[in-house]
């Protein structure tokens, strides 16, 4: 009997610990803030043009890219929806993985593209037009947003439209609907309810986003809290004022994504791609003209600083930079610390989830507690967290030593809301489907995990694991705050090299990070995922 | 034989309370108008629901402690009853051992059980490639392999074509004879129901309504009962 009670509650112990990793660096952070109360002088918010300046643009910039994004990615998803073109197959491939391409990577692209010796400047004075700079300030980092928000937004949004039965198309032919009517009768309905929290995931993500905004940005008039957090903790060393940041930021972030989940219902990541639906009003050519021309503006804006990335490359030094021991020591420290924080990642959705089954009938309040545990990583900044770690661990231990565990763990604690929007959905239809068959059998445990959920759990699980170490391969956050001249990542090392005008380093260093991300992604979706995913 | 003895539950709004006896080595159809409980009733027994209050006594045995693992029951639901990327053998497989560890003499009960439900040599098959019979087959083999003395019938048959279902309940029948099985049968349909069970324990109004021999039931003139057969003019 003793033995069966301990084998039915493992996984409350399991649970546990998976809950303590999430929640446990909350509360030193919240506490480690805390200690800096008292020194915050909260009159700067009023009388400090510069902050206010700060916190104003945070605002304007997340807000402009939020619409840019969502607002292009409606009639993008629509003409993608439409058309059936060779090579589209590949785009959406090229946007599914779009939003875990390094910053860094994308912010190159840019410059290879927009810079002032780059392509359009380029092309402008064969034109003999003028040419000029325009990538550094709002303008560069708006490109760079929209680059990465738009393909999330236009795949989100063409899951939808291809989830409108073919029934719905035969029946709106039949009516003779217009084009406007389809939209407002049969797309419109469908793709309202993910909008708002679509919205603002990608203003949250903007809102504190931190490569993009140090490499395009900088000044007052283009700085953000995130990168003004950095700036306090790792120039100034004013930590009041890092504290004071963190708080406003803390709080403008939560009401957003309140905001958005009070407004809908989030959309889940998945693979699937709907069944391609001939729709009735693709003949007229208006709209061939309309859906060609919005293509290309998806392939200028997303396509183009890719191949820019490549290309560049490809003239680069190749010999001098792969000699270099720099890099692969570098690229070892990502991608150990990238694999490590997915597994990690991994082991913390998984208790999150157990707990939530094992709790949903008879405990309801429990499983929508743990619910927003989930999401509470998206309000808490990534460099938030550091600095509350920071200050929490410097008196404790050399937080320098430690960096790339620390890298590791807020890494993964950034990652968990994506793996649970990969996960959650199949691991609850699952336990929905085969709980009473598991029951009766004594399937559960280690039996459970090894039987049943692996196997039919893989193709999420893959991807999931794909998400977050592709992102953390990127990450040029954390790492920033606590990166150290002898250890250090890739994403920093091209940072660098970057900011010193190294230019062929850079370009080489590019490529290499990029074909790491993509190496770590397709290694996590079909090593883990299998071959199908 | 089972005891039900004011056995309380509440699913959503409704409220339940059942008592009644199931006997040993027969066939019990239980019958009653959709909603009326009866897979609640069957939930009760297999441990998937917890009762409120009240005793479920076997062989003088309180079973309500007891997981539904440990209890003398096997079920076969509507659906579901496979692990789709498991092969038919494994799929029975799991009745013995839930991590699949089989003696060798295991493995040989396995076999023997898909050749009696009529499947013998396609163990390796998935259940995709089966047709729905096929499938309620394979977990009838289950259920089979794991020598509980009662078996729970969940409508299972309801999605197959009639002269399948004819089929299926004739091949429970004689697994029933062979192997003394006890059976617990829900189903929507009195005639055929009536073929298979000689007890039938009628569900209505929150618990059990009428209990008696099958060939009585026709019979009653109870309002609900008569209302459920579509026997009332008014």
């Amino acid at each position: 009997m003793m033995f069966d009670y301990v084998r039915h509650h493992a996984w409350l112990g399991f649970s546990l610990i998976a809950l303590g990793l999430i929640v446990g660096p909350f509360v030193v952070v919240v506490f480690a803030l805390s200690g800096q109360f008292a020194a915050i002088d909260w009159s700067l918010l009023a009388t400090d043009a510069y902050l206010r300046a700060v916190i104003w643009f945070s605002i304007w910039q997340a807000a402009l890219s939020t619409v840019l994004s969502v607002g292009l990615a409606l009639p993008l998803a629509r003409a993608l929806a439409r058309r059936q073109f060779v090579g589209r197959g590949l785009l959406l491939r090229v946007f599914s993985v779009a939003l875990v391409i390094p910053p860094i990577v994308a912010v190159y692209g840019l410059v290879v593209v927009h810079g002032r010796q780059g392509w359009v400047n380029e092309l402008l004075r064969y034109l003999d037009l003028s040419s000029g700079s325009y990538l550094y300030g709002l303008v560069g980092i708006l490109l760079a947003h929209v680059f990465f928000n738009l393909p999330l937004a236009t795949r989100i949004v063409l899951q939808r439209m291809e989830s409108i039965e073919p029934e719905s198309w035969r029946l709106a032919s039949q009516l003779g609907m217009s084009s406007w009517q389809h939209w407002r009768l049969l797309e419109w309905p469908h793709i309202r309810s993910v909008l708002a929290p679509l919205a603002a995931l990608i203003f949250a993500l903007c809102f504190t986003s931190f490569a993009i905004i140090m490499s395009l940005g900088g000044g007052p008039r283009a700085t953000t809290l995130e990168v003004a957090i950095y700036q306090a903790v790792r120039l100034d060393f004013d930590l009041p004022l890092a504290t004071q940041l963190s708080l406003v930021q803390l709080v403008l972030c939560s009401f957003i994504v309140w905001l958005g989940l009070r407004l809908g219902r989030p959309a889940e990541i998945s693979h699937s791609i709907g069944v391609h639906v001939v729709r009735p009003d693709i003949g007229s050519w208006q709209s061939k003209l309309a859906d060609v021309l919005l293509l290309l503006l998806g392939l200028v804006l997303i396509v183009l600083p890719l191949s820019g990335v490549i290309l560049a490359g490809l003239n680069g030094h190749w010999g001098q930079v792969l000699g270099d021991a720099q890099l692969w020591l570098a690229a070892w420290n990502s991608l150990w610390v990238a694999v490590c924080a997915a597994a990690l990642c991994l082991f913390m959705a998984w208790g999150l989830l157990l707990m939530r089954r094992h709790t949903q009938e008879r405990w309801p309040w429990v499983a929508a507690v743990l619910e927003s545990v989930g999401m509470l990583t998206l309000v808490m900044p990534a460099l938030v967290l550091g600095t509350g770690l920071f200050l929490a661990l410097r008196l404790w231990v050399d937080v320098f030593a430690i960096n790339l565990y620390l890298v590791l763990l807020v890494n993964s604690i950034l990652g968990l809301p994506f793996m649970l929007r990969v996960l959650t959905a199949p691991y609850l239809q699952l336990a929905r489907q085969h709980d009473r068959l598991c029951t009766s059998l004594d399937i559960s445990g280690w039996h459970r995990l090894r039987q049943i959920e692996w196997p039919l759990l893989k193709p999420a699980i893959g991807l999931g694991l794909a998400i977050v170490a592709a992102f953390s391969v990127g990450d040029l956050g954390v790492v920033a705050l606590f990166g150290t001249p002898d250890i250090k990542t890739l994403p920093l090392l091209m940072y660098q090299r970057l900011g010193s005008y190294q230019a062929d380093a850079a370009a080489v260093t590019a490529v290499v990070l990029l074909a790491l991300c993509l190496l770590v992604f397709v290694m996590m979706e079909k090593g883990v995922g299998g071959r199908r995913a | 034989m089972l005891e039900l003895n004011r056995v309380q539950a509440s699913q959503g709004r409704n409220q339940f309370c059942f008592t009644g006896t199931l006997s040993q080595g027969k066939c019990t159809a239980l019958m009653g108008a959709s909603g009326a409980g009866k897979t609640t009733l069957l939930n009760l027994l297999a441990g998937f629901v917890m009762p409120d209050s009240g005793q479920l006594l076997w062989q003088g045995q309180e079973l309500a402690t007891l997981s539904p693992a440990q209890r003398p029951f096997t079920s076969l639901f509507q659906e579901h009853n496979l692990f789709a990327h498991l092969n038919l053998f494994d799929n029975v497989g799991l009745g013995l051992h839930p991590g699949l560890r089989l003696l060798p003499e295991q493995v040989e009960a396995v076999n023997l059980a898909l050749q009696q439900v009529g499947l013998g040599g396609m163990g390796q098959r998935l259940p995709s490639s089966l047709s729905g019979g096929q499938r309620q087959r394979t977990a009838l083999a289950r259920a089979l392999v794991r020598r509980q003395p009662w078996l729970l019938l969940d409508e299972p048959f309801s999605a197959l074509d009639p002269g399948l279902r004819q089929e299926m309940m004739s091949l429970v029948s004689d697994l029933q004879q062979q192997y003394q099985l006890s059976i617990v049968l829900v189903t929507h349909d009195p005639q055929e129901a009536l073929k298979m069970a000689s007890e039938v324990m009628f569900i209505a109004e929150g618990g059990v309504y009428w209990q008696g021999h099958g060939n009585e039931f026709l019979q009653q003139i109870n309002e609900p009962i008569q209302r459920y057969l579509g026997h009332t003019t008014g």
